[in-house]
Order: structure tokens, then C-alpha cells, then sequence
């Protein structure tokens, strides 16, 4: 699931469209408009952040209107503060390794 | 694209540069805090301190048993610099990559350590970089 998550916003068009969704819900025709790419290559991405649970889509007659669903992020969010977190007690042992073989 | 960075983190200590660059490079004191996590126990700690050398530190762990770290030394420049490749290849076999950069302070030394997400041989494929990463986080989550 992280991975998904990680892969998911590594790509600059990706996260726009999260940017783009964070603001409100959307067409899909929409969102298309303001990358300057193919409505079939937002699809592509679309489907990875659909893959990846960050965005949900529902059908409104003819039109496919998406959804962020950023709970995933907050996972990712976690994972890399605690990456942060261990670094930091690391750093603060190594003081304690100077000190004791002073 | 280039990398950027991502887990930063700085720490001041009452040693000059060499002293605390050494630490890294020595198994018995490295072993101590490197690669260590709080509640592990360090059973294995080798070092081949060369550009090119490799290093696996393997903490056994109350919860999950032992975790491999491992990587190479890619830059060695005492007493300013140390960057190796870093993976933990039970939780995820993508080399990361972890610098060290040693500054004289008044008083002794103050290192940063950076995290960048993934080394340059395999950005292509995985996720680019933790700061982008943290930074759309902000964005869609802040």
C-alpha cells in the first residue's frame, strides 16, 4: 500500500491532480484541461491514484466525476516521519558513543 | 529529473570532525548507534571501508527477528563527507541514499545527515525523491 502510495505522487501530473481535487471534486474532462495532455494519458494516471485509493470516481450519467481520498497520504506521511524520527535518535546515540570513548 | 532531498537531519556534537567521522567507519562504535534501532540488538556489524566496500549491520529485533542493513561506501573524504547506498532489503530491496556531511563548529563538529529516497540508478522506475514527496504531501494533505 505504500508503495502504491509513494509511486502514486512521484509524478508531477499525479500530484497536480491531487492539488487539483485537494480544492474540490472534478470531471475528468475537467482535469484534463489544464496539464495540456491527452484526456487518455490523465486517464492513465488517473487510474494509478484510483489504484493507489487516493482518488474515487462515481458515474453521473455520461460524466465521471473524482474524488481525493487522502487517507493513503497520511500513512505515507507517518512512514516518513518516523524515518525522520530514527535518524534523529541515532544521531543522539552517536553523542552518547563520543562521550563514553572520550 | 534530480533528486532531491528529503530526510534531513542535523546534530551537534562536543568532537572534532575526524572523531566523529571515525565513529562511523569503526564496527564497535558504529554498531552502537548507525544502524541501530531502540529496541535491537546489533549481531552483526561488518565494515569494508573503502569506496566500493560494502557494510551490513543486522539487528535482531524483538518483534521481527533480524533486519539486514546494508549498502556501499560511495564517497569516503575524511573528515567532510561520507555517502553510501543504504537498503533494508527485509522491508524493501531499493538502495536509498544516505550522505553525511561533517562541519567544523566552534567546539566541535555539527553533521547533517540526508535521506534521499532513491539512488540514481533506480529513479526512473520508483518514487523520486522525499522532499517532492513531503512537499505534495503538504500541498493535498495541509
Amino acid at each position: 500500500m505504500l508503495d502504491e502510495t509513494l509511486a502514486a505522487i512521484a509524478d508531477p501530473t499525479r500530484r497536480a491532480i491531487l492539488g487539483r481535487l485537494a480544492e474540490g471534486e472534478a470531471r475528468v474532462t475537467e482535469l484534463a484541461r489544464p496539464f495540456a495532455i491527452s484526456l487518455n494519458s490523465v486517464s492513465k494516471h488517473i487510474r494509478m491514484l484510483e489504484r493507489a485509493r487516493l482518488v474515487s470516481r462515481r458515474v453521473e450519467g455520461r460524466e465521471h466525476i473524482l474524488t481525493l481520498t487522502p487517507a493513503p497520504l497520511d500513512e505515507a506521511a507517518e512512514w516518513i516521519a518516523a524515518q525522520k524520527r530514527l535518524w534523529a535518535w541515532r544521531l543522539g546515540e552517536l553523542e552518547k558513543v563520543l562521550e563514553e570513548d572520550a | 529529473m534530480t533528486t532531491t532531498t528529503a530526510i534531513k537531519v542535523t546534530h551537534r556534537y562536543a568532537a572534532a570532525p575526524e572523531k566523529v567521522f571515525d565513529a562511523w567507519l569503526t564496527p564497535d562504535q558504529a554498531r552502537r548507534f548507525a544502524f541501530a534501532t531502540p529496541d535491537g540488538e546489533m549481531i552483526t556489524a561488518e565494515i569494508d571501508a573503502r569506496v566500493g566496500g560494502r557494510f551490513n549491520f543486522t539487528d535482531r529485533r524483538p518483534d521481527m527477528g533480524d533486519v539486514a542493513h546494508v549498502g556501499e561506501y560511495e564517497v569516503i573524504d575524511r573528515p567532510r563527507r561520507l555517502v553510501f547506498t543504504f537498503a533494508v532489503p527485509k522491508f524493501d530491496p531499493t538502495y536509498t541514499r544516505v550522505t553525511l556531511d561533517f562541519a567544523a563548529v566552534d567546539g566541535g563538529c555539527e553533521v547533517t545527515l540526508t535521506h534521499e529516497g532513491v539512488a540514481d540508478e533506480w529513479r526512473d522506475s520508483t518514487p523520486k525523491g522525499w522532499e517532492m514527496i513531503l512537499t505534495s504531501l503538504e500541498k493535498v494533505v495541509g
